[in-house]
């Protein structure tokens, strides 16, 4: 399935990860190999020396007031953290657009169950008397999107896609059909995803420390996207234009030649590529691996999470230069894969 | 969505406590008969309610092998219950190259039955069975029809909460208008969980007794379970390959209302914006829609709210647009919740009667709309919307025709 769009364009996008705030800080990372995962500590670990990409310098209330970040889970403090940034990097004042047409598309991947452990644990240990209702509302997946659209009153379409290691790619879709089909003229999207202990222990049961959970990160991405008319009229800086998105759920067998054509055609010689969840593994984008540049990986940077997609897709957008070709990939290990083609600069 | 790409409607199924397949749900609508009765999937004696639509007499080794009972979460069965009673009356499967064919999949707590097991026993330092974790992240279900059914193009899940279903329909029928796929099957599947029912009793919204939407003295939602999907085709491709249409969908229409958390905007504005959205994405006058499938939780606060958006959609005419529920039917099925009601919709259009809202209790005076409430009523109506709210303010409005 592949979508192609004209008239939608990216004008800005901000990420918090464990290498900080600053896209150009964790480009640095990835061109100079560096890596901001730290050691799980002992008590957590299941006694196996492990890393993760805790972003430890993230303070809520640097944000947002203390009250405020104590009603809400991690991711939704990233969340909403994350897209203030964002809009601000595209110029954008919420207050002086409509707000019905201002929206969300946001791919999580644990979210809101830090906040469903930390419930059941109050029932479990301590039964009725033990239940705390303030957790409760934010055990829900879409809790991050919809914290966010509270605090910055965007009223038009929200949306949270879970959808393995394409939860962020799934989630730009939508916000991209979103301003194709004029059901909003912004939409901000990406992925966000927290880490808690728990789904170390979660990891270990289920033997995947040593596969796709090892080094596990956390942390959101996110663009805001227009339709070029809109951003036109508000002299927006155009940093890339969307070109393709294009996904299959499943490779068949027999059939690869006709996933790689609908994945891979916008694949040319000096397209500056990113990889994202578990592509790198994915035999169909192997050649990629041998092209020049070659993709940029965050994953060794900050570490690897469901909604990851958002963050590789701003150190994308941090890298490409005016006119040039770049191209998002994205799998999980069952499906689906995801690609995502843009044009840097202002082409349109 | 244009006349030239209207949305068809090829196949319906649902697996829940009011019925396990689509004739017995049939019966169960059309005759009034509620699947909320007293749950014993887990303890529920510490909670002032006890009652729930659970999937009663439910085996998992009648549809499944020791096999895959063991590797499915309770939500991954209903929805690959419910997705295979579509798509085998669709006649679908086959019809098309493998990666025209799709999933979109709404919801919810999902395979939390499971994981809370696994959760209490690590909290007790026990060792639990890992196959408890399979389906904590809700998009499994999705992954594991696909790969059931060979459905190897879009793979998505929406987790909306309570709009989760509704969203996912609306969703795959977009891309169905839009040429991207040729058929996809959407809807979701959720089902009762610890975290939920203890939740929601802890925000006090749980009725004692069955819920008894927009009625007086309603104390809140019964909680329920199940799954239900419909497999949509443009409708030139079911004519083509001569399908049976059932139905379509018309249009959508998502929003966020940016208020709270949990409670809706009181006026309803929003909600009213998000239906007179709908309608005007399906091309429909609202004087052509016969009756609304409600939210309709119970819940003192949302029936109020629905009510208000309803007057402000329709007008004067509001009194005479059946608002009616069927969660006192169901249950309150949360991330299921929004394509059990679009299949109920279906059934209820096909069969040309609107559905009654049991439980009445009283006339509310904040409720004064119709709402069906001394029973079903014959209706000629071709088309109805079908409502869903949830936490954080999602809220979807479905436009389906027969």
């Amino acid at each position: 399935m592949r979508y192609d769009f004209q008239n939608i364009v990216i004008t800005g996008y901000a990420s918090l990860s464990a290498a900080g705030t600053d896209s150009g800080q964790l480009l640095h990372m990835m061109t100079a190999k560096e890596s901001a995962l730290t050691p799980v500590p002992p008590e957590y670990s299941c006694g196996k020396d492990l890393l993760w990409g805790r972003a430890v310098n993230f303070k809520a209330s640097d944000f947002m007031p203390p009250l405020k970040a104590r009603k809400m889970d991690r991711c939704s403090q990233f969340t909403v953290a994350t897209t203030g940034l964002a809009l601000k990097d595209a110029g954008l004042d919420v207050t002086q657009l409509q707000p019905e047409r201002i929206g969300i598309a946001l791919g999580c991947g644990f979210s809101g169950l830090a906040n469903s452990a930390e419930f059941l644990e109050g029932y479990f240990t301590g039964g009725v008397e033990g239940l705390s209702p303030m957790l409760f509302p934010n055990t829900v997946p879409n809790a991050p999107a919809s914290n966010a659209s509270i605090e910055y009153g965007l009223k038009g379409p929200n949306l949270t896609m879970v959808q393995r290691f394409c939860s962020a790619e799934s989630a730009f879709l939508v916000a991209c059909r979103c301003i194709e089909e004029g059901r909003a003229d912004v939409m901000i999207t990406g992925g966000a995803d927290s880490l808690m202990p728990l789904m170390i222990a979660g990891f270990a049961a289920t033997g995947q420390l040593n596969s796709y959970a090892a080094a596990f990160g956390e942390g959101c991405g996110l663009l805001i996207i227009e339709h070029a008319e809109h951003a036109a009229a508000r002299h927006a800086k155009i940093l890339a234009q969307v070109s393709t998105v294009s996904t299959v759920g499943l490779i068949v067998p027999g059939y690869e030649e006709e996933a790689e054509q609908i994945l891979l055609s916008d694949l040319t010689a000096g397209t500056c590529c990113s990889f994202s969840g578990t592509a790198a593994r994915t035999k169909l984008f192997s050649k990629v691996l041998t092209q020049s540049p070659p993709p940029l990986q965050i994953e060794p940077a900050v570490g690897r999470s469901l909604a990851m997609g958002g963050t590789a897709l701003c150190a994308l957008l941090a890298t490409l230069r005016s006119n040039q070709k770049g191209l998002h990939l994205a799998s999980s290990p069952e499906g689906p894969h995801y690609a995502i083609s843009l044009t840097g600069g202002s082409p349109v | 969505m244009t006349a030239s790409n209207r949305v068809a409607i090829t196949g319906i199924g649902i697996f829940c406590g009011t019925g396990k397949d689509v004739p017995a749900f049939a019966a169960s609508l059309a005759n009034g008969i509620s699947g909320i009765a007293p749950l014993d999937l887990f303890d529920v004696s510490a909670f002032p309610s006890k009652l729930g639509c659970q999937i009663k007499e439910y085996d998992p080794r009648t549809y499944f092998d020791s096999r895959e009972t063991h590797k499915l979460s309770r939500a991954d069965q209903f929805g690959i219950i419910a997705a295979g009673e579509a798509l085998r009356q669709s006649g679908v499967l086959g019809a098309y190259n493998p990666y025209q064919v799709g999933v979109s999949l709404g919801a919810g707590a999902s395979g939390m039955f499971q994981s809370e097991q696994w959760l209490r026993s690590h909290i007790q330092g026990v060792k639990a069975e890992p196959s408890l974790l399979r389906g904590i992240l809700p998009d499994k279900t999705s992954t594991e029809i696909a790969i059931r059914f060979g459905l190897a193009g879009y793979q998505g899940s929406i987790t909306t909460a309570c709009s989760s279903s509704s969203t996912a329909i609306g969703w795959g029928a977009e891309l169905i208008a839009t040429g991207k796929q040729r058929a996809v099957v959407a809807g979701g599947s959720d089902t009762l969980s610890i975290l939920t029912f203890a939740g929601f009793n802890a925000l006090k919204v749980i009725d004692p007794n069955p819920c008894s939407p927009f009625s007086l003295g309603r104390q809140g939602i019964s909680l329920g379970e199940g799954a239900a999907f419909m497999v949509l085709e443009q409708e030139h491709d079911a004519i083509s390959r001569g399908a049976t249409i059932l139905g379509y969908v018309l249009g959508y229409s998502i929003a966020g209302e940016a208020h709270h958390m949990t409670a809706p905007e009181p006026s309803g504005s929003n909600a009213a914006r998000v239906m007179s959205n709908a309608l005007a994405a399906a091309g429909v006058d609202a004087g052509r829609i016969g009756w609304v499938n409600a939210h309709g939780t119970g819940t003192p606060l949302n029936d109020v709210v629905e009510s208000n958006a309803l007057k402000l959609v329709f007008g004067e005419r509001a009194a005479h647009v059946p608002l009616v529920s069927t969660k006192a039917l169901t249950g309150h099925c949360l991330g299921a919740a929004g394509a059990i009601e679009a299949v109920a919709t279906m059934i209820a259009l096909g069969g040309k009667f609107i559905p009654q809202t049991l439980n009445f209790r009283g006339r509310d005076p904040e409720c004064d709309l119709e709402y069906c409430h001394n029973g079903p009523i014959p209706s000629g109506s071709d088309i109805a919307i079908s409502n869903s709210f949830a936490f954080g303010g999602n809220i979807t409005s479905l436009v389906l025709a027969r």
